[in-house]
């Protein structure tokens, strides 16, 4: 089976417990896999903003923001069409180094922009912000290395431009195909 | 917030107090129990089915202190067998009226046994409120005695959920609990209530709502929309540039309370009404454009008109599974037009020519202004459906010795003339009734459609009656489906409820059987009652009914029947039918209308055989 799209949904919901078990149930009832989560309230403290990431058949995922957009604690919901919106997530990685690697290691958090945020004996955290891919990457380099743990935030993501979640009409995604009786 | 009472999004409460009036009541210090009560009483409440139990006692209590303090203005308690039952009663008197029905049970097993009425509720788009008991707060995650996480539990079925932990807010919580179950696509709203916070003293305010800006604004848009004139010239196009139009009627209708607006609109342009299980009674039956109910056992001309239709009028229907079978097959070829409440219904199972989002009730009203000046005869194809109906009829094996169950319901149909409440369990028998009753009423067909739960009849029944007092309530009932909440049998004795109970016998599951015939070489596992003991007559009887009679005799059955119906009080007639008998037509489960089966009994208009169920097959 081919990979699904990956869809970025950000909701603005009304800031109260069990929102976000709703939330995760809309996916967990048809069997998605949320691979990313973020919440914190907005600037309204009185309404959260879930950010979640999830692959799947878009015409599938359209049914799912409209049931998520008929729920009575949802205020707003968004499934971010390609280039629409700005991502970023965060990262703490555990690394070991040696004399051999320290230079490796230093360069790696150079470029990717990273900083070292706590330093122990031959061991250092360093964090780092981005795009997913780009904290993919710099995974990639640092593992043969020794990463010894892990951790990382779900997506926050905001539209391009002067656009506002608080403002979008529509759940539905631009570029959704509603290809006939997919289901 | 006064935003929320100009919105007109939503009915005003039965019984709101007009604007700039305080409640009589405002600025009473009371308990978080008597608040329950009070707004129950505010919202027009009069009945009330529940059992109690510790962690809602104190919500009990103030039950019984209000009917005393008010004996006029009482809310019937009504106490059934288990808390299933109670959610059913509560459904049927939703289901009946269009009014929010009301059940109240405790913590733990109590609300653990009404998740069941509450999908169904769900499923159907009922509004009933359930107000739950839950432990005190300071154990509520201790595995306390009967404690269960009814937030978490009912939130993936119900339409809300509010866990009542700030007791300043259970006043407000009620309220907007019944708004939300009646407003915009109806559904069940459960309120889990801890219970000291029943116990908790506070200020009775007397008006507010929570805040639910999403929910709110959403509402008040679709308050705001009209039809505009491009839409409402595009659906007119679509029906001019058609020959062989029908309308697909679903519970949304009844629902919405729009059957007035759906019979005018069939009038005023002479076109056909197919009605899926949920929308019998929409339009009235007998009415010669009714073409019946359409789907896996719908009638042949029903689902013949949907094959030879040309431009198919989907109102509050959702292509279910039921109905639609094959999807990319069903009405193929036909262009679609889509009015539902429920935005998220358009396109989610078959794409559409054009849809409206709005309840059924407004949508039609403004289809029939915009068309007004719209003329086109469709006589043709109304000779053509006529010409379905008279080639194609029901039919059954009427010769032999055993009792149909089509024949029980043909005779009860000439005794109650569509006049009659029906409400019914789930399978053959569900299929037949809605096969060969007939009904004049919106809302007078009550049953388990999307959920198909066995053991609804009974206590919907009983709901539905005492919304009704003065009609004629009967279940019609299978043996399999009546043992399932057979406990409620007694509630019709005890509180003197004349619902009539039509139990068709056919020692089974007939519908399970019925595809263990088609699909399983008839291996009749766990579906076979044969020796089963169960004497259903003895068993009423013991609950004190007056009125309790076994039929095994084809020669008995007309007058028994007559005598049922005419019983002043509660009655039960079992009558003994065949066990092998199948529901026909029949479009097998993931298959297209073309594949429908019409048994002996039905003329086809070509000859179909059975296909055995393969991997690939729907349920």
């Amino acid at each position: 089976m081919k990979e699904m799209p990956k869809h970025t949904i950000s909701i603005l919901v009304e800031n109260e417990f069990g929102v976000l078990s709703r939330v995760a149930g809309m996916f967990s009832g048809r069997g998605y896999n949320i691979e990313s989560l973020s919440v914190a309230e907005t600037l309204d403290p009185s309404v959260s903003r879930i950010t979640l990431t999830v692959r799947g058949d878009t015409s599938v995922l359209v049914q799912v923001t409209k049931q998520l957009h008929k729920m009575v604690s949802v205020i707003r919901v968004v499934d971010f069409g390609q280039g629409e919106s700005v991502e970023r997530e965060l990262a703490l990685v555990k690394v070991a180094f040696n004399e051999a690697t320290r230079a490796e290691v230093m360069n790696i958090v150079n470029i990717f922009r990273a900083k070292v945020v706590d330093v122990g004996a031959g061991v250092c955290i360093i964090e780092t912000t981005g795009a997913e891919d780009k904290i993919n990457a710099m995974v990639r380099l640092l593992r043969p290395l020794g990463i010894m743990e892990i951790a990382r935030t779900g997506s926050a993501a905001l539209y391009r431009a002067e656009r506002l979640l608080a403002e979008a009409q529509e759940p539905t995604r631009a570029d959704a195909s509603s290809d006939e009786n997919a289901a | 917030m006064s935003r929320r009472k100009t919105s007109g999004a939503r009915q005003a409460g039965q019984d709101e107090n007009p604007t700039n009036t305080r409640h009589k009541l405002a600025g009473t210090v009371m308990s978080g129990a008597d608040m329950v009560v009070q707004i129950l009483a505010d919202q027009g409440v009069d009945t009330l089915f529940g059992y109690s139990g510790g962690a809602i006692l104190p919500t009990y209590d103030a039950v019984f202190r209000y009917n005393e303090a008010n004996p006029r203005r009482r809310i019937n308690l009504l106490v059934p067998a288990t808390e299933q039952g109670a959610g059913f009663m509560a459904a049927g008197y939703a289901r009946s009226t269009g009014k929010v029905g009301v059940f109240l049970v405790t913590s733990g097993p109590g609300a653990t046994n009404c998740v069941t009425p509450i999908r169904d509720c769900q499923a159907d788009s009922v509004p009933v409120v359930l107000i739950c008991g839950q432990v005190p707060r300071a154990a509520m995650g201790t595995d306390a005695f009967q404690e269960a996480p009814i937030f978490n539990i009912m939130s993936s079925c119900a339409k809300h959920v509010f866990l009542l932990t700030d007791e300043t807010k259970v006043e407000v919580t009620l309220r907007t609990a019944f708004e939300i179950a009646r407003s915009g696509r109806p559904g069940p709203v459960v309120v889990d209530i801890p219970r000291d916070v029943q116990l908790s003293q506070g200020i009775f305010q007397g008006e507010g709502l929570l805040r639910l800006r999403g929910y709110d604004e959403r509402s008040a848009a679709q308050a705001r929309t009209r039809l505009e004139p491009a839409p409402a010239k595009a659906f007119f196009d679509m029906l001019a540039n058609s020959e062989r139009p029908l309308l697909y009627v679903g519970g949304g209708v009844p629902n919405a309370d729009a059957a007035p607006e759906l019979r005018r609109f069939a009038q005023r342009f002479g076109i056909p009404a197919v009605t899926t299980l949920m929308g019998i009674g929409a339009i009235d039956t007998t009415s010669e454009l009714s073409m019946h109910m359409l789907g896996m056992h719908g009638a042949a001309y029903a689902n013949y008109a949907v094959e030879d239709c040309d431009f198919l009028f989907a109102v509050g229907s959702r292509f279910d599974d039921r109905v639609a079978g094959k999807v990319a097959d069903f009405a193929h070829g036909a262009k679609i037009a889509h009015l539902d409440i429920d935005a998220s219904e358009i396109e989610k199972v078959k794409r559409v020519d054009w849809a409206y989002v709005s309840d059924a009730k407004r949508g039609l009203a403004e289809l029939l202004d915009a068309g007004k000046s719209f003329h086109k005869d469709f006589g043709p194809w109304r000779e053509h459906v006529a010409t379905l109906k008279r080639d194609h009829p029901m039919g059954f094996n009427s010769d032999g010795e055993r009792i149909q169950s089509e024949f029980v319901l043909q005779q009860l149909n000439k005794i109650t003339k569509g006049e009659a409440i029906v409400t019914t369990g789930v399978g053959q028998h569900q299929m037949w009734a809605a096969q060969y009753l007939d009904f004049k009423h919106s809302r007078s067909w009550i049953t388990s459609g999307s959920m198909g739960t066995m053991g609804f009849g009974l206590p919907a029944a009983i709901g539905a009656q005492l919304a009704n007092p003065g009609k004629l309530v009967i279940d019609v009932d299978g043996d399999g489906s009546i043992r399932m909440n057979v406990g409620e049998l007694e509630m019709l004795t005890t509180y003197d409820i004349p619902v009539k109970v039509l139990l068709l016998n056919n020692n089974g599951d007939g519908m399970v059987r019925q595809w263990q015939d088609l699909f399983y070489a008839n291996r009749y596992s766990g579906s076979d009652k044969t020796l089963h003991k169960k004497d259903f007559v003895k068993a009423a009887e013991a609950d004190g009914f007056g009125f309790a009679r076994r039929v095994t005799d084809k020669k008995k059955l007309a007058a028994a029947l007559r005598a049922f119906v005419e019983f002043e009080g509660p009655a039960l007639l079992e009558v003994m039918v065949d066990q092998n008998a199948h529901v026909y037509p029949m479009i097998g489960p993931g298959m297209a209308y073309k594949d429908m089966l019409t048994g002996k009994f039905i003329p086809s208009r070509r000859p179909v055989r059975a296909k055995k169920e393969t991997g690939g097959g729907y349920f």
